[in-house]
């Protein structure tokens, strides 16, 4: 009952406010009306595409396709159940702090490492489970798959790289150099085709490695050769007194650079190392030109059948629209790192 | 005095004892020249002079902050040349505190794992046992309530009272601080020297770089004056302050008196 003599005045300073913003002068009415057509246009024709004229049938009958590519279909509960883990690991994360107890916030890091060794355990072959061949993995699942590999290969590799730059050897600071400005100066997809056929070469006689973790092999240490140049401006940010501090209460060098450099540095670094992460999901999808299918991969293939021939825009914005939802989902996860590391030492 | 600069019977009375020590930094500044200068157990040493005097770079090179380049170094039994030989100064910085201007807490630290965090990890003592005597210590320096906070929550002095215990956390037996109150606010310069008047008395060596005059008045034992990198005049307070020999010391005490 009291909101009704305010909303009077309020409302009238809202349209006082859109009229200030959007109407004040002839030319601002006409640069509003102008943009207002063209989104208001734009939007008009794509809703219209979307609801009457797109045929969604390429994306609806194949949804299982998108999300774990052409598994044998008895098989597919391994799928669901790794992406269920994953699901309900990335839930628990994003839970306020106050609502988890302690030890689980002491496991998330763990967990987070374990879920990918689990992820190829039930895919590929180990608990008692039938092996399934790494060409039958496809779709989201082998998407997420390759990110989360990447991630975990280049990251400890990165912060290893960062700190070789800087180490007082000569010859492992110029090989680092060296490795970070070559592997900056490639193109990934080079490096993806490089990695697919070398890598067998330098494996040693009678081993192989499936054409994943090749991929995963040559997208992590592309990654690393960023996330080092990350670290490294994290490890430069920190003030020399903060070492001297470190010298003269006796930690080595190692204890220094564990304790009070790294956890300084890494946070610094945090929204960069984000930002790798998020590139690193949208470069997996390259890997659709080296046969894996995946997301890209195996809306490809779909395309591919004359069942869907021209039904490209439906499958790249539903494409798009998945992509853009895992990228949503890494970016609050960072987030969520972010706090915990602010809400834990304001600097 | 002369009993301290004659070679002493005892060597383990000594906590410092410098000889013909030099600095020079790779730009060619010589920040020391032929410095000596004696510590002796249970003494607090004030080191006053102007800036660039060389004063913090001589009691950095006690704890191996800075390294050597010509004379010879005894610390608490510990002897070090120019060769800087490493293992002497890890050995050397488990016995020495030392405090900073500008505090240097970790701030990704709480309070509590500031001062725990090396005699848990350098001295790999029992976590429970340590993480109780620094919770005393934070009483000692009324602290205790602010442990788990997080340096950039506590004031300046607050700050600095944290970084006097997170060095006696480690049972050091000598103390060194650099200019500990230049970075204060000037009301809170009081509780930080209250602090360490606190420590003289319980008889805690140390050597102190401060423009603190009436500090250094009452608390030291012998007051160093410092002018280009080399000792000008050693003295006990009442002389320093009140009847100098050298006429850089006049000067400088008349430019800050």
């Amino acid at each position: 009952m009291a909101e009704s003599p305010r909303s009077g005045p309020r409302s009238r300073q809202l349209l006082l406010r859109i009229r200030r913003g959007l109407f004040a002068s002839p030319l601002d009415t006409g640069i509003t009306m102008v943009l207002a057509v063209l989104c208001g246009g734009g939007l008009w024709s794509f809703l219209h595409w979307v609801f009457l004229q797109a045929d969604w049938a390429v994306v609806v009958e194949n949804i299982r396709l998108y999300i774990h590519g052409r598994l044998p279909v008895d098989q597919v509960w391994r799928s669901w159940s790794w992406l269920g883990l994953l699901g309900t690991l990335c839930l628990v994360t994003l839970m306020p702090a106050g609502m988890l107890p302690r030890p689980v916030l002491r496991l998330l890091p763990l967990l987070w490492i374990l879920i990918l060794p689990i992820g190829l355990l039930l895919l590929a072959s180990g608990l008692g489970l039938e092996p399934v061949k790494s060409r039958f993995w496809g779709g989201l699942q082998l998407s997420l798959l390759l990110t989360l590999g990447t991630i975990l290969m280049a990251l400890p590799l990165g912060i290893l790289l960062a700190l070789a730059r800087r180490s007082s050897l000569p010859l492992l600071r110029w090989l680092t150099t060296g490795y970070i400005e070559i592997t900056r100066g490639m193109p990934l997809i080079a490096v993806l085709f490089f990695g697919q056929l070398m890598i067998p070469l330098f494996l040693p006689e009678g081993w192989t490695l499936n054409r994943v973790l090749r991929a995963v092999l040559s997208l992590g240490f592309f990654v690393a050769a960023y996330m080092a140049e990350d670290v490294r401006g994290g490890l430069q940010a920190i003030p020399r007194t903060q070492l001297e501090a470190a010298r003269s209460l006796g930690l080595s060098p190692l204890q220094t650079i564990i304790l009070v450099e790294l956890p300084q540095a890494l946070r610094t670094a945090l929204p960069s190392l984000a930002n790798q992460c998020v590139a690193s999901l949208q470069s997996t999808s390259l890997l659709a030109y080296l046969g894996l299918i995946e997301l890209l991969g195996i809306s490809r293939s779909i395309l591919g059948n004359p069942d869907y021939l021209g039904r490209h825009l439906e499958v790249y914005i539903w494409l798009a629209l998945l992509y853009w939802l895992v990228c949503i989902l890494m970016t609050s996860l960072a987030r969520r790192v972010e706090r915990s590391l602010n809400v834990t030492g304001h600097h | 005095m002369a009993s301290g600069i004659a070679p002493s019977p005892q060597p383990t009375s000594l906590a410092v004892r410098s000889q013909g020590l030099d600095k020079i930094f790779p730009n060619g500044f010589q920040a020391l020249s032929k410095v000596d200068l004696v510590v002796g157990k249970g003494e607090v040493v004030v080191i006053m002079g102007p800036s660039g005097s060389g004063k913090s770079t001589l009691i950095r090179t006690f704890n191996g902050l800075e390294t050597i380049q010509g004379g010879h170094l005894e610390v608490l039994g510990h002897h070090l040349d120019a060769d800087n030989n490493q293992k002497v100064v890890s050995k050397i910085r488990r016995h020495v505190g030392m405090v900073f201007q500008q505090f240097n807490l970790f701030p990704h630290l709480s309070i509590l794992e500031n001062v725990t965090l090396a005699p848990i990890w350098v001295q790999q003592r029992d976590r429970q046992a340590v993480k109780e005597r620094a919770m005393a210590l934070l009483d000692h320096v009324g602290i205790r309530e602010q442990a788990h906070k997080y340096p950039s929550q506590l004031s300046g002095g607050q700050q600095q009272r944290v970084a006097i215990a997170r060095a006696l956390a480690l049972s050091p037996q000598l103390m060194l601080f650099d200019e500990p109150t230049s970075a204060l606010d000037p009301e809170k310069v009081k509780e930080v020297l209250e602090t360490i008047r606190a420590l003289a008395a319980e008889g805690m060596t140390m050597v102190v770089v401060t423009h603190e005059v009436g500090f250094a008045r009452e608390v030291a034992d012998r007051v160093v004056f410092m002018d280009e990198g080399m000792i000008v005049e050693e003295a006990s307070p009442q002389t320093f302050f009140t009847d100098p020999r050298e006429e850089r010391s006049q000067l400088f005490l008349s430019r800050i008196l």
